[in-house]
């Protein structure tokens, strides 16, 4: 799969990446890099451990890096999650949220496995 | 010459985001990564002349972009290193709170490398030229300050050589002045002078006896006792030195034409009125006068003279308190009385480099105090601190040493410090819980003294407190100075200590 394809097939726009970050080489090295950053693993944890704080500074980072690499649903669902948890404590919705990244973070995780 | 590249610290919590930014700037530009406030603040402190720009994230672990802000606020950093914040935030509070701390500019993910490229090359631009005017700036003031000081040692020498005399007359005198004006100030306000008038009075002090050339050789150097009408001229000294200077064609109402006239012309009144050459009485004798009249009844006590031998400190000050020299403004007496321990020090560590530069440090100082238009110069902060530093820790080259900065909290021990008390050379926040045993005695004791008993004082801080030392329990004195950020009477902050510890046996 080629770095176009992959982006369409989340839905997302290559070409907005690209004209921020110019280089095809680029954007595939940090793709590649986003499969061994932490927050995600470090978001479910903070959730099974009930620490409303670290979730929130999970979900913010992943919000921050999801952007950057031009993952908009995933940027996207980690603000609403972000917002969420601002306050510093779950809510009734925050696993709702949380579920709707886990969705977004594997379909992308599961694109960049395919990338040649 | 090759030019050298800026140097940027990036601080993000993470990887991927400091990759992505050093990977955009690594070409034109020397990158430092930081992975949490406090490394940030380690290199900072360490790099603080070095640091371009500082590209910082809001949300992290262990101390957040906020609390970095503030500290660079706290420390001065921020008036010199620019900050560009990047973040994902957009929360208008935060973002307004990052303003108000003092960053630059503000830039938000994901963020186009081509905006980012050309805002940091800006900023560093502009802080660039700004930096180096105002190092231009304090670097022709120091030249000139330090090429007018000279030129008043000259000539203060040139008379001071007639009188078969070395010139540390004129230095003594310089140094008892101001000293004196300092302790002034500390205790009242009745006269109308300021910490920058304490410069030129000092400087004004050095041209006291210059009416002495027009004083015969005969006289002048007359061993013995003079004749009343010898004793006659010899008084003329002041109203001829007084005649000389009106009759200079420029500065008539410049500072220290105005001091040097009133010191030349009455540093020989008594506060009772029975000194010459007008019979002054009180405070009918300009302060600077009354100030320099007994700094030279000091020196003049205890230096030998063709007509005398020299008298001990102690002796001195005897006389003074009795009036045996004449009548002084029993507050000057209060002054001198409270000084006294120090002026014997200061007198004989007396330094004529240190001297020279004397002028500068208090224009330099009064010039980024400046309440309107501060000149805010790390480089010359830092030199002013040094030299505090060094003037310290020349006399005690081999000893139990230590330097520790309040924000962020580092302990730095000399070599033998390190290995006699068993703590390592550098202790910073985090490596604290790696501290045990006995070796933790130490460090608690030596932190709880510098963080706990802070003394308002500018000189030289002594205190007694028991240590490990090379793990025998053993009663120890820890001598330190303390370097104030901001002026030490008015809201003064603690930035950090040198100091030394010697074991008693």
């Amino acid at each position: 799969m080629t770095l176009f394809e992959f982006y369409s097939s989340l839905g997302e726009s290559f070409d907005d990446v690209l004209s921020r970050l110019r280089l095809e080489s680029r954007i595939a090295k940090y793709l590649g890099l986003f499969l061994n950053d932490p927050s995600f693993d470090e978001l479910k944890n903070a959730f099974d451990n009930n620490d409303a704080k670290t979730a929130f500074r999970a979900a913010h980072t992943l919000k921050g890096v999801a952007a950057n690499l031009g993952l908009s649903k995933l940027a996207s669902s980690s603000s609403d999650l972000t917002e969420n948890l601002r306050p510093g404590s779950f809510t009734a919705k925050s696993q709702d949220l949380l579920e709707q990244v886990e969705l977004d973070y594997i379909a992308a995780i599961a694109g960049i496995k395919q990338l040649s | 010459m090759d030019e050298k590249r800026p140097l940027i610290l990036i601080v993000d919590d993470v990887a991927l985001n400091r990759t992505l930014l050093s990977d955009v700037l690594r070409d034109k530009y020397d990158i430092l990564e930081a992975k949490n406030g406090n490394e940030a603040l380690l290199f900072l402190r360490e790099k603080t002349y070095e640091i371009s720009l500082v590209l910082l994230d809001i949300v992290m672990p262990e101390k957040d972009g906020m609390e970095v802000l503030s500290i660079m606020n706290k420390n001065g950093w921020i008036k010199e290193i620019p900050v560009i914040m990047i973040s994902v935030e957009n929360s208008h509070s935060l973002i307004e709170g990052a303003y108000s701390l003092g960053v630059t500019d503000f830039i938000e993910r994901p963020f186009d490398e081509m905006v980012l490229m050309n805002r940091v090359t800006n900023t560093i631009r502009l802080y660039t030229k700004q930096k180096k005017l105002s190092d231009l700036v304090l670097s022709q003031i120091y030249e000139k300050t330090r090429n007018n000081s000279m030129m008043v040692t000259m000539l203060s020498h040139i008379v001071e050589f007639r009188n078969g005399e070395s010139g540390l007359h004129i230095l003594h005198i310089n140094t008892i002045t101001e000293m004196l004006l300092r302790e002034l100030l500390h205790r009242s306000d009745k006269y109308k002078i300021n910490r920058d008038d304490i410069g030129i009075i000092s400087t004004a002090s050095s041209m006291h006896d210059i009416g002495k050339i027009t004083i015969p050789d005969s006289i002048l150097n007359k061993p013995g006792k003079l004749t009343p009408e010898e004793f006659n001229i010899m008084k003329g000294h002041t109203i001829n030195c007084a005649q000389m200077l009106n009759a200079v064609p420029l500065g008539k109402k410049e500072p220290l034409m105005k001091y040097a006239y009133e010191i030349c012309r009455w540093h020989h009144e008594r506060f009772d009125g029975r000194g010459y050459p007008d019979g002054l009485k009180g405070d009918e004798i300009p302060i600077a006068a009354q100030i320099v009249s007994i700094a030279d009844v000091y020196d003049a006590l205890t230096s030998e003279r063709c007509y005398k031998k020299a008298y001990t400190h102690e002796k001195a000050l005897e006389m003074i308190n009795n009036k045996e020299c004449g009548v002084f403004n029993p507050l000057l007496i209060e002054c001198l009385n409270a000084i006294a321990d120090k002026l014997v020090h200061s007198l004989q560590t007396f330094n004529w480099d240190r001297q020279a530069d004397k002028d500068f440090f208090y224009i330099a100082d009064s010039m980024m105090k400046d309440k309107n238009h501060p000149i805010y110069n790390q480089t010359f902060q830092q030199f002013i601190n040094e030299r505090k530093k060094s003037n310290f820790f020349e006399s005690m080259l081999d000893g139990i040493l230590f330097e520790y900065t309040y924000t962020p909290s580092i302990m730095k021990f000399s070599p033998t410090a390190a290995k006699k008390l068993g703590l390592p050379k550098t202790i910073t926040e985090d490596d604290k819980a790696q501290i045990s045993g006995i070796r933790n005695d130490n460090w608690e004791k030596i932190k709880n003294l510098l963080q706990n008993h802070p003394v308002l004082e500018d000189g030289p801080i002594l205190t007694r407190i028991h240590l490990s030392i090379d793990g025998k329990d053993v009663p120890c004195q820890v001598s330190y100075i303390q370097i104030w950020k901001g002026n030490i009477k008015n809201n003064p902050t603690l930035s950090s200590v040198y100091g030394h510890i010697d074991v008693l046996k």
